[in-house]
């Protein structure tokens, strides 16, 4: 990461909810990146979320070490250590060496990128009704519901759902593209 | 400068569960890290595709929310113990 966010260690450790939520805007993808080499073997978001958890839970504990981003360092071995946890609870084989290496070091962040903000907001804006009520209905429950429910709610079948969502985020890449804005791949596949 | 519109891919019958396993949402228990449903009926081709589609949707979710919080950041703020 490029910024070292152990200045909000003490708020974060005091319960300061809006300390830890700028943690969590600066170190998620970076964390989520550290699991990629357990993406086949574990669900990757759910070990995520519960090392976040976790680093709320010990925050208070926490001793640093006095080298930078000490909170994401612990973040990784939490992380890392959940995902092999995981992986020996949920398969009978050894676990692969590779996956047992250490953890990288923090990585390469950069924050949104303003332009892709204004863009998007533009070209999330522009959907069509149905493809922006599914978007819409994702980003509302922040994670709370699983999207059987969020079809329920809005009176579509899970597999159209789906197709609005899949729809949707092809549209904001073709225009964000559109708009000279480099898109990930994935987005428009 | 503007990039080439990429070709839709050919239909997977993988597609609806990447889609699925690509959300944030995962269900709640109270002694161990749990999956999300469907993320065992994935190949393991079908659980890369469905991490990069995750990466690529928190970087937008984050874009789109005032705070620069994506929904996998928002689940966990409302899960605070």
């Amino acid at each position: 990461m490029n910024e070292d966010l152990d200045f909000l260690v003490i708020a974060i450790a005091q319960g300061d909810v809006s300390a830890f939520s700028r943690w969590l805007a600066s170190a998620e993808a970076p964390l989520r990146g550290s699991l990629v080499r357990f993406a086949t073997v574990v669900d990757t978001e759910a070990v995520l979320q519960e090392a976040m958890l976790r680093i709320w839970s010990v925050a208070s504990r926490f001793e640093p070490d006095g080298r930078p981003h000490g909170l994401f360092r612990l973040a990784l071995r939490i992380a890392r250590n959940l995902a092999i946890s995981e992986l020996r609870r949920t398969r009978a084989t050894p676990v692969p060496s590779e996956m047992l290496a250490e953890e990288p070091e923090a990585a390469a962040w950069a924050p949104p990128d303003p332009m892709l903000q204004k863009v998007l907001r533009k070209c999330h804006e522009a959907l069509p009704d149905k493809p922006k009520e599914a978007l819409g209905a994702r980003l509302a429950s922040q994670g709370g519901e699983p999207d059987e429910v969020l079809a329920h709610r809005l009176q579509m079948r899970l597999n159209t759902f789906l197709q609005n969502i899949t729809r949707a985020r092809r549209l904001l890449a073709g225009c964000l593209s559109k708009h000279g804005v480099q898109v990930d791949p994935e987005l428009s596949s | 400068m503007t990039q080439p519109p990429i070709p839709p891919r050919t239909p997977d019958p993988e597609d609806p569960l990447v889609e699925q396993v690509a959300s944030a949402y995962r269900p709640m228990h109270p002694a161990r890290i749990a999956a999300h449903p469907v993320w065992h009926d994935l190949s393991a081709q079908g659980r890369v595709r469905a991490f990069e589609l995750a990466t690529a949707l928190r970087k937008v979710e984050a874009a789109l929310d005032p705070e620069g919080l994506s929904s996998t950041a928002r689940s966990v703020l409302s899960r605070l113990r």
